[in-house]
């Protein structure tokens, strides 16, 4: 300590010497532990000391300064006065080097995390970012190993540390569950708290991360070199765990930005598969004009249309809803669609209340474990009889607008599919005769909502479909999806909406 | 849309007002699912003051009317509006539950 003074402020211990010199002193010395450390007049032979007085920083003596050729109480107090002087000195140097070890030791710490965050950048997945930190952590703190978790919904815990078998992934949880549970960080041993008596590591200080308001993942810090753990171990254990949390955060960002943009590529292959089952075209059934179209509120959605015309078999088509939205309704629609295609394509002799009855057979099961049903409309047209023969589960709205008669809504004759274990569907009757009309159209239509919140109902379908009869299927359709939209004006779609229009020729 | 809900006797009761559709059905069918947990569960759901329903509403009930006759339960429905009558008449689910004119009604009818 006095050394170091000694050279940092040689000049003024030169002064202070001379002083004495021209004073009547023949010498002036600093010495430690009985050896000069600096002497004047410089060269000369030391001589015996007159007067020593001990420099005291605090409780210690840390040298003596030392002079010779002059006697009494004035010359004793002054030395007094200057061992004083170099002792407040040596303090204040002390102080110093105190604190420039201090500010050395923040500038590595800032510098190892600077290194961290840079090292942590390149990862894109959260196991990535927690290997990078047991290993940057290892090099920033003595210690002997180091640990990390992460905990979030919907992922699989992880455990990661290095070396990889220094602690047992227990201990590390029952870490990570206590602090969270105290909200605040474990700092063991700690002789007050006897759950963890039986440690089997030395030492051990865990420090929680958040992510997003929440404690998402840990660090765990084993066996500090040289005892326990102290306060500055503390703060730097923290500031790594902001600079993580910090990058759990981007990592989290980027996977969710990455996983959304990859379910827009699923939606748009689910839309483009699901468009590729609508029919194409109208198939030309003779006796019957026809129009069909469908929109989606969404990329996908749970309505459906479908034809089956094939030589030597009745004309059958089928209107249907899926309770729900977005890509669940979608794969429930595809499934109804395709159980009420292969009935009506392959059971001999089909007629709407056997399709209806036999693909509700087939979904009941798989509906009533995911709590949905669907509403379907089967028709199937006898040309011989201009009858349109029908079954109908829980599907509205259905209009029919005789030639010569008020539009009436068609009730169904069973609930939808998945509601009951039986169904009971039944074949219902209406004449198709020219100019005799039928509107098969999805609750999109009908709840369709303007800005005042009002609903476009029935009502104004009825209304509509009395209004248009004289037109062509296409008219009417068209007509139809106008007025929708004229009444929505503008208000985002909330349903998917479908429309059959059929009218006799 | 607001809903209030009360027991009495046993019966849970729920009453709807507004429109229940796709935006106001989750807290309704949280609160069904959760009072159609124990069987034998009994619920009455007060459709006086609904002035529409749409198809998610309609699951919502179908759903709980399955699980709480799955228990030997039941859900009653009670006091529909016209409108909203006329949407269960066309969907034959007027046919699937126990509607009575008031609660007083689908109240006594579990208990008689």
């Amino acid at each position: 300590m006095l050394v170091a003074l000694l050279s940092s402020q040689y000049a003024r211990f030169t002064t202070l010497a001379q002083a004495w010199l021209s004073s009547g002193a023949t010498s002036f010395g600093v010495y430690q532990q009985g050896r000069p450390l600096a002497y004047w007049p410089i060269g000369q032979k030391l001589a015996q000391p007159s007067l020593t007085v001990p420099i005291q920083v605090g409780s210690e003596v840390v040298g003596d300064v030392r002079v010779s050729g002059v006697h009494g109480q004035q010359h004793e107090a002054r030395l007094r006065a200057d061992a004083d002087m170099i002792a407040y000195m040596v303090a204040l140097e002390n102080e110093l080097q105190g604190m420039t070890a201090e500010l050395v030791t923040s500038q590595d710490q800032q510098l190892s995390l600077y290194r961290l965050m840079q090292t942590m950048r390149s990862h894109v997945t959260i196991e990535e970012t927690l290997q990078a930190l047991v290993h940057e952590a290892l090099r920033m703190v003595k210690i002997q190993s180091c640990f990390a978790l992460f905990v979030a919904p919907d992922r699989d815990p992880l455990f990661v540390q290095h070396p990889t078998t220094t602690i047992n992934e227990e201990l590390a949880w029952r870490c990570y569950w206590h602090a969270q549970t105290m909200e605040r960080e474990l700092l063991l041993p700690n002789p007050d708290d006897t759950a963890w008596a039986s440690l089997p590591v030395e030492s051990l200080l865990f420090v929680p991360i958040h992510v997003r308001g929440t404690m998402m993942a840990g660090l765990g810090l084993v066996n500090r070199q040289g005892g326990e753990f102290f306060a500055v171990d503390l703060k730097l254990a923290r500031a790594i765990a902001d600079q993580v949390s910090a990058q759990i955060e981007k990592v989290l960002l980027y996977q969710e930005s990455y996983d959304q943009a990859k379910l827009r590529t699923e939606m748009e292959l689910a839309r483009r598969v699901q468009l590729d089952l609508l029919p194409r075209h109208v198939p030309q059934v003779p006796g019957l004009d026809i129009y069909a179209h469908s929109r989606p509120a969404y990329q996908v959605g749970g309505d459906f249309f479908d034809f089956i015309s094939e030589q030597g078999r009745p004309f059958i088509f089928s209107v249907g809803d899926v309770t729900g939205k977005g890509l669940s309704a979608a794969l429930l629609m595809t499934m109804t669609r395709s159980a009420l295609h292969s009935k009506a394509l392959f059971i001999p002799d089909p007629n709407p209340e056997i399709v209806m009855r036999q693909s509700h057979e087939d979904l009941y099961h798989d509906f009533t474990q995911v709590g949905v049903f669907a509403t379907a409309f089967v028709g199937q047209y006898e040309r011989a009889t201009q009858r349109l023969i029908y079954a109908n589960a829980g599907h509205s709205p259905v209009i029919y607008r005789p030639r010569d008669g008020a539009p009436l809504l068609l009730r169904a004759d069973s609930t939808a599919i998945g509601v009951f274990a039986v169904s009971h569907s039944k074949n219902q009757t209406i004449q198709m005769r020219q100019g005799d009309l039928l509107i098969v159209a999805t609750d999109g239509f009908s709840d369709a909502r303007n800005h005042s919140d009002e609903t476009f109902d029935h009502e104004r379908l009825l209304y509509m479909a009395d209004r248009l009869v004289q037109k062509s299927a296409q008219e009417i359709g068209q007509a139809l999806f106008d007025a929708v939209d004229r009444f929505s004006s503008g208000r985002p779609q909330d349903d998917d909406q479908t429309l059959v229009v059929i009218k006799g020729m | 849309m607001n809903f209030e809900t009360r027991f009495s006797n046993n019966i849970a009761i729920l009453a709807l007002a507004g429109r229940f559709d796709t935006n106001t059905a989750p807290p309704v069918a949280a609160w069904l699912e959760k009072a159609t947990t124990t069987p034998p569960a009994q619920v009455v759901v007060n459709l006086a003051q609904t002035t529409f329903v749409d198809s998610t509403a309609l699951a919502t009930l179908v759903q709980a009317l399955k699980r709480s006759r799955q228990g030997q339960g039941d859900v009653h429905l009670c006091g529909l509006q016209r409108s909203v009558y006329m949407i269960f008449e066309l969907t034959r689910l007027d046919k699937a539950f126990n509607i009575f004119v008031d609660e007083d009604h689908a109240i006594a009818a579990f208990t008689e």
